[in-house]
């Protein structure tokens, strides 16, 4: 049987879009795993339906393994769940009103859940986060300096990392590399040639699209939820 | 032009006033220091006050900030229980003794200091907790200088001096899923880059007993370690008095500081 992980993210509320996912994945062959990499809530719209959903999956659905992302950060922040922190960065760039309609959108009996959530999964050799290593609002993307990604990956020691923050679906593989690194000190000189084994940043996309990954061919399919399976096609520096 | 490079001095008087005597002896007037002015040794007060009427441009430290702030360090700090307590030990001594006007001046320190190329730093551009320790992955260590933007990172914090130049590097990109292929493959040539680590003047961990700091020359671009001998027993002697813990003491005078060592060097601090 074919292992897939299906990734999704920046379902913000949306129970339709979950739905439509959840129904897509019984078709795909397969046994899956469902990761849900984050931002389950937005100011946008009620999420307690989903909320409810996701924790009390039905009979016959994918159990989701669920992270908290960019807009869980930011209720945690804003209910006390960070000590005397509050969600400032949201206040400053988005005002109050998304602060307000934030906290609206969310029981605050989920409050509970949502802290409870981990910062990412690491599974095999491979890191599912929603931002990345280093923050849990950080972009990766395409354009982002193959060293920033590099490090990125060392942080958590895999050898893949899917991301879900930037909203866009690329797979960049680092295929080789290579530093020479010459230290003195009181002992004296020594030089050492590193190289980088093989290693990935995987964007899953955010609301209806989604990504499939399959683990034994390390392949990745990028999905719109409620069409049929492609292939992306992009370039460097484009969404 | 030469300048010097001090960090880590940890309330060490005799070795502060030995290191800059030495400096002087060079005809070196461009001093820059990183921070850890206190913590462990037994004169915080006699340090922050040589360095401010000197008016060396300084960072501030891990121990400078915890003072201020709180303890407040990822586990990388200590590597054993018992050493955390002596550090606790150490912290509250040090908020205890200190002036409220040294206080304030170590509050007001910045995180680094920036001259043309160089960035100066305690721990890392990211943490002045993070070690950059020689070995650390040479990948991660050109990735703390390039995104700092700077040609040569100064920092302290490991208390062993080194000099690491990063060079002819190179990584290969390709995106999975792309046509057509030969568009999408890539290679970035990576920047050399050094970091500098000025060692420590108040307690040593290189194995031996005579404080560090390094000297850089901004035309040559070349940079020297420096040992300098200090009158280790006068310190031993004042830790003592001061009531501190005797293995400070004991560790200054054997030149056997890896008790206090991180020990994880691919540790990269999340704090």
């Amino acid at each position: 049987m074919i292992e897939r992980w299906a990734l999704v993210s920046g379902l913000k509320g949306d129970l339709d879009t979950y739905e439509l996912i959840q129904k897509d994945l019984k078709k795909t062959p397969g046994n899956i795993t469902l990761f849900v990499l984050g931002d389950m809530i937005g100011p946008e719209k009620n999420c307690n339906r989903l909320l409810h959903r996701l924790i009390n999956p039905k009979s016959n659905d994918l159990q989701p393994w669920c992270i908290y992302g960019w807009w869980e950060e930011q209720i945690l922040l804003e209910s006390g769940y960070r000590g005397d922190q509050r969600a400032e960065a949201l206040r400053i760039n988005k005002g109050e009103e998304v602060v307000k309609s934030l906290t609206n959108a969310v029981d605050k009996s989920f409050l509970d859940w949502i802290a409870a959530l981990q910062f990412g999964f690491v599974e095999l050799d491979c890191g599912l986060i929603h931002g990345s290593s280093k923050d849990v609002g950080e972009n990766l993307t395409l354009d982002t300096p193959p060293l920033t990604l590099l490090d990125r990956l060392t942080r958590l020691q895999v050898n893949r990392l899917f991301t879900a923050r930037s909203k866009q679906q690329f797979h960049l593989e680092l295929t080789e590399g290579i530093v020479n690194s010459e230290v003195e000190d009181l002992n004296g000189n020594r030089k050492k040639e590193q190289k980088v084994p093989q290693k990935a940043v995987i964007g899953i996309g955010a609301g209806k699209n989604y990504t499939l990954y399959d683990v034994g061919t390390d392949n990745t399919q990028f999905v719109q939820a409620g069409y049929k399976t492609e292939k992306r096609i992009k370039g460097f520096g484009r969404l | 032009m030469n300048q010097a490079v001090i960090s880590c001095l940890h309330a060490n008087l005799p070795a502060v006033e030995a290191v800059l005597k030495d400096i002087e002896l060079q005809g070196i007037t461009n001093i820059t220091c990183l921070g850890d002015l206190v913590g462990y040794g037994p004169q915080p007060n006699e340090v922050i006050e040589l360095i401010r009427d000197k008016e060396i441009p300084t960072c501030q430290g891990c121990w400078d900030e915890d003072v201020v702030d709180g303890l407040d360090a990822c586990d990388c700090s200590y590597p054993s229980q018992l050493a955390e307590k002596r550090g606790h030990f150490a912290h509250q001594w040090t908020t205890d003794k200190l002036t409220t006007e040294n206080k304030d001046y170590l509050a007001n320190l910045p995180y680094s200091i920036r001259k043309d190329k160089c960035l100066f730093v305690h721990g890392s551009p990211n943490s002045q907790h993070e070690y950059l320790l020689p070995d650390m992955d040479a990948f991660a260590a050109l990735e703390r200088v390039e995104n700092a933007r700077a040609e040569i990172l100064f920092c302290g914090h490991t208390h062993q001096p080194y000099i690491r130049e990063l060079a002819d590097g190179s990584i290969a990109v390709k995106i999975k899923n792309a046509v057509p292929k030969d568009t999408q493959e890539k290679e970035i040539q990576l920047p050399m880059r050094r970091i500098v680590n000025a060692g420590s003047v108040g307690e040593p961990r290189h194995g031996g007993t005579k404080a560090t700091y390094v000297v850089y020359n901004d035309v040559t671009n070349k940079v020297k370690i420096r040992e300098v001998e200090y009158d280790i027993e006068l310190t031993c002697k004042a830790i003592i008095d001061a009531g501190l813990p005797p293995i400070f003491a004991w560790r200054l005078k054997n030149g056997f500081e890896f008790a206090e060592q991180a020990e994880d060097a691919s540790h990269v601090c999340e704090r």
